[in-house]
């Protein structure tokens, strides 16, 4: 038998540190992967074990100034079907039948269906929710979901707007806040192995959703039902095509109302009258009927801009209250004769007078004497050519002359305002600058966002209001306006026992040859300290379409009930 | 000696049974259905390990060419009549057992060369021996490595060790080394799937079939430095395929942690440096040989799985010892240790 040699051991030894160095090698090598790349594969591991369903958070609900829900969520239920842990194939399908009204042939298709998860139907009532979840079928999912809910119908419907199918703003303040009202939805994760089969003994990890924030908003519920009462009661008895009103805070721009006739019901946006229609029209159709005109709207406002013009007038010194015009019933401008409305003309009279009558010549004179530059400064001035910045999506912009085309002949027909448009929001905030004193408000509706408590999370209303008049001014305006109301045109706007000031508008839309006309009327009270403003606009009215026939008494009727409602006092003894 | 290789089998059927809970239950709807057989075929082992302990080596040697014919033999019949399991003919079935003729085959393989090289007294210098060696281990390489390539790879592998502990020369090595790299190099471009495998290797997310290596990574990476617990591995839940098989490290570090990991690795280091010392302590060559034998295979075995999960290496097929899911691996290695006390049996006391 041979005896070991010392280099057999010796180059046992080597071998052997050799295998020495190779194993330190592999355990450097674990440790790399395992402590510097740990997170990385563990990461990504995780995500392949997990199986993740969303808990939907609640929106936000909005909220009128009286804490009344305008906007509110119910609970529905989403059902899907996991395939891999359905164990009684035939159960499920006569189920689906039976509770989700699917034909045979497609519940079968859905079970049969090689998914990880397969959503069934979404937005089914919770009674059915309850019930298919009692039947304990594995496999079977039902998950709570919130869907909009509105208790007032079609109430400020183009003001609130609804949601889609995933709760996501689709227009009006539910797009404008959707940051706010969006709540974070929460997760449920699930560890499977790798044939997506739950593994009850993991348990789930929840990431708790968080609900969205309600919307305090400046709209009271009873103002707006009112309004929304008599613009359809005008519309229906003139026949009109609309009616918009906005009731506004003429101090801080807080918006009572905003109607539009008609509305819709935002409980079933999707809902037409008119059938038939093809995609295109279809879809022209709703955008039409959600179209909030007060704020997407432009149209020549007429008589109304009025009073802007004679708040520059004032304001540059061009005009004073005696200062004295006469009317024959036209004004010859350059080549032009512009008539007055009243074709007689109004004789001699003072600029008080003027304003009462609602005379074009006399406001031709004042927006000469202001000049195109002048007329200019204070369209700048007062913020008329910009957009009021007013928290609802799609504000339309000010259509103007451009001020190197203005001829003295436009400048004439802008001067009792025509020939440019407006928005509706855009008069009610340039009205509201001028009697409140001077100051340019930011209409808005928001006022401050709220917790589930209904504790103030956020304040929102806007901090930007601009001196654009003097006070002196403003008080002079106050005191005509009201004049108008008490001695002139807005005559029927007035209201016994209160001091109200307005002035009305009749206009004709383009081209002038369809006779189509949109009266209004903008009123305010207490005259002397304006406390809230009314702005009325009916669309396209037959028969009399006077302003001052036809909206004025609409706005009266709205102030007989709204101003004790709001405890505004008489002040005028009979 | 026997302390280690009992914690090693314990630790082995434990972590087994952690590993194959998932797949016992599914396939046979047993969550115990492989730590039963892997236990079964242990408690033969500890027995078979206990008979050979007594036995004396130089009298088993003396079987040896007889041992390494008959692996021939089964190695050569596996072909023909061999059991297919996931895809590979490596089984032979004996009634409700089946049997793995290529683990048989490394301790046959162990066994006829040191035997071999221990007799041929004057002959062990040379390129002349180093090819007689050759020639004696080719068939049952052969044979093994038209259905296993990686068992085939170890057998060279011990074959290598055992005839550079045998001879006196280092600079021969060198020239075998660069032969065998040169012989890879063929050997990876004749067949396009190798150089594939090579790209795996290299960036295995990006590749279908590097998705047992990921998923394997994956359990590597989630363990962290002390693991997420006995039992609560989440990949071995179908992602890593076959966990209880080769990839069974790769759950250890899930399950137990870099610490864990290292400590089982720390183990087999003690096994392999208690083998190393009863080596140098033998009695003779043939002794010493035998011991280097079973050295050469264990630490071959561990150091190539280890990389293999780690993706060090490209992925081939090598279990991990005592670990890994696998009756005859079991208790063949068990033999092996057998064979190991038996020589320790009989070594020169007065050196220690």
């Amino acid at each position: 038998m041979e005896k070991n040699h010392v280099y057999n051991k010796k180059k046992l030894l080597v071998t052997s540190r050799l295998i020495l160095l190779l194993l330190l090698m592999l355990i450097g090598r674990l440790g790399y992967l395992m402590l510097k790349k740990g997170a990385y594969y563990s990461e990504k591991a995780q995500i392949l074990h997990e199986r993740e369903r969303d808990i939907k958070a609640a929106r936000g609900e909005i909220l009128d100034c009286n804490g009344n829900v305008l906007a509110a969520n119910k609970t529905v239920c989403t059902i899907s079907l996991i395939h891999s842990q359905i164990q009684k194939p035939e159960e499920v399908v006569s189920m689906l039948v039976k509770e989700l009204n699917l034909s045979k042939e497609e519940a079968q298709k859905r079970v049969d269906k090689i998914s990880s998860i397969e959503k069934i139907k979404s937005n089914v009532k919770k009674e059915v929710g309850d019930r298919i979840r009692n039947y304990e079928l594995s496999g079977v999912k039902v998950d709570e979901d919130y869907q909009r809910y509105y208790p007032y119908e079609s109430l400020a419907s183009k003001v609130l707007g609804f949601t889609g199918a995933d709760n996501q703003g689709i227009v009006g303040l539910e797009v404008e806040y959707e940051s706010v009202l969006k709540g974070t939805d929460g997760k449920i994760l699930t560890v499977t192995d790798a044939k997506g089969v739950e593994q009850e003994a993991e348990g789930e990890r929840r990431q708790e959703p968080v609900a969205g924030k309600n919307l305090h908003i400046s709209l009271d519920i009873n103002l707006q039902s009112y309004a929304q009462q008599q613009a359809e009661k005008v519309m229906t008895e003139k026949q009109a095509d609309g009616a918009s009103v906005i009731i506004m805070n003429p101090q801080d721009g807080s918006v009572y109302a905003m109607v539009n006739v008609p509305e819709f019901n935002l409980n079933n946006p999707y809902e037409l009258e008119s059938e038939n229609l093809d995609d295109e029209a279809y879809q022209e159709a709703l955008n039409q009927m959600w179209r909030n005109r007060c704020i997407s709207d432009t149209y020549e406002p007429g008589s109304t801009f009025k009073i802007f013009t004679s708040a520059a007038g004032l304001e540059a010194g061009v005009v004073t209250t005696p200062d004295s015009f006469s009317c024959p019933g036209y004004r010859v401008v350059e080549d032009r004769r512009i008539h007055c409305h009243n074709r007689r003309g109004h004789g001699s009279e003072n600029f008080i007078q003027g304003i009462e009558n609602s005379c074009n010549p006399v406001f031709i004179d004042v927006g000469l004497r202001l000049g195109v530059d002048g007329f200019f400064k204070y369209l700048k001035q007062f913020g008329v050519m910009e957009q009021t910045g007013v928290d609802l999506p799609g504000e339309a912009k000010t259509i103007m002359h451009k001020k190197k085309n203005v001829g003295l002949v436009e400048l004439a027909t802008m001067s009792f305002g025509q020939s440019f448009q407006i928005t509706p929001i855009q008069l009610a905030v340039t009205a509201s600058a001028v009697i409140n004193g001077g100051r340019r408000v930011t209409p808005h509706l928001a006022l401050y966002s709220s917790s589930g408590d209904r504790k103030c999370v956020e304040k929102l209303i806007p901090q930007d209001e601009k001196q654009v008049l003097s006070e002196a001014t403003s008080s002079t305006m106050r005191m005509l306006l009201e004049s108008v109301v008490a001695n002139g045109s807005g005559k029927n706007g007035g209201l016994e026992g209160y001091r109200i000031g307005g002035k009305t508008a009749t206009s004709q839309t383009l081209p002038r040859s369809a006779n189509r006309y949109i009266s209004s009327f903008l009123g305010f009270a207490p005259a002397d300290n304006p406390q809230v403003l009314v702005l009325c606009i009916v669309y396209n009215p037959t028969g009399i379409y006077y302003g001052s026939m036809v909206v004025a008494p609409v706005v009266r009727d709205i102030f007989s009930n709204i101003l004790p409602y709001m405890g505004i006092e008489k002040t005028v003894d009979n | 000696m026997l302390i280690i290789v009992s914690l090693l089998l314990t630790l082995g059927l434990v972590i087994l049974y952690s590993t194959s809970i998932y797949n016992g239950r599914v396939r046979f709807g047993d969550p115990a259905y492989y730590f039963k057989k892997q236990l079964f075929a242990s408690i033969l082992g500890i027995g078979c390990m206990l008979i050979v302990s007594r036995l004396d080596y130089h009298r088993i040697s003396d079987f040896a060419t007889w041992l390494y014919l008959i692996s021939l033999g089964l190695s050569l019949a596996v072909l023909f009549v061999g059991k297919e399991y996931n895809g590979s003919k490596r089984w032979l079935a004996l009634g409700p057992l089946s049997f793995q003729p290529a683990e048989f085959a490394k301790i046959a393989v162990i066994l006829l060369l040191a035997s071999q090289i221990s007799r041929s007294k004057s002959k062990k210098k040379g390129l002349r021996f180093i090819l007689w060696v050759v020639l004696l281990v080719l068939p049952i390489v052969g044979l093994v490595g038209t259905n296993n390539l990686s068992t085939a790879i170890i057998i060279l592998g011990i074959a290598v060790m055992l005839v550079f502990m045998a001879n006196s020369n280092y600079l021969q090595f060198v020239g075998i080394g660069a032969c065998g790299m040169a012989f890879m190099g063929v050997f990876l471009a004749m067949e396009s799937y190798r150089l594939e495998r090579l790209k795996i290797w290299q960036n295995p997310e990006l590749y279908e079939k590097g998705f047992q290596t990921i998923q394997g990574l994956y359990a590597i990476g989630s363990g962290g430095l002390f693991g997420i617990g006995l039992g609560k591995s989440l990949q071995k839940l179908g992602f890593v395929p076959e966990a209880q098989n080769d990839m069974i490290f790769s759950i250890i570090c899930e399950e137990l942690g870099f610490v864990g990991a290292s400590a089982v690795i720390l183990v087999f280091g003690i096994l392999l440096w208690r083998i190393l010392i009863v080596a140098l302590h033998a009695q003779d060559l043939l002794g010493m040989l035998i011991c280097a034998g079973v050295f050469g295979h264990l630490s071959l075995q561990i150091i190539l799985n280890l990389a293999v999960v780690t993706n060090s290496i490209p992925n081939t097929g090598i279990t991990l010892p005592f670990i890994s899911y696998g009756g005859t691996s079991i208790l063949f290695l068990m033999m092996e240790i057998g064979l190991v006390l038996s020589v320790s049996a009989k070594e020169k006391r007065y050196l220690m």
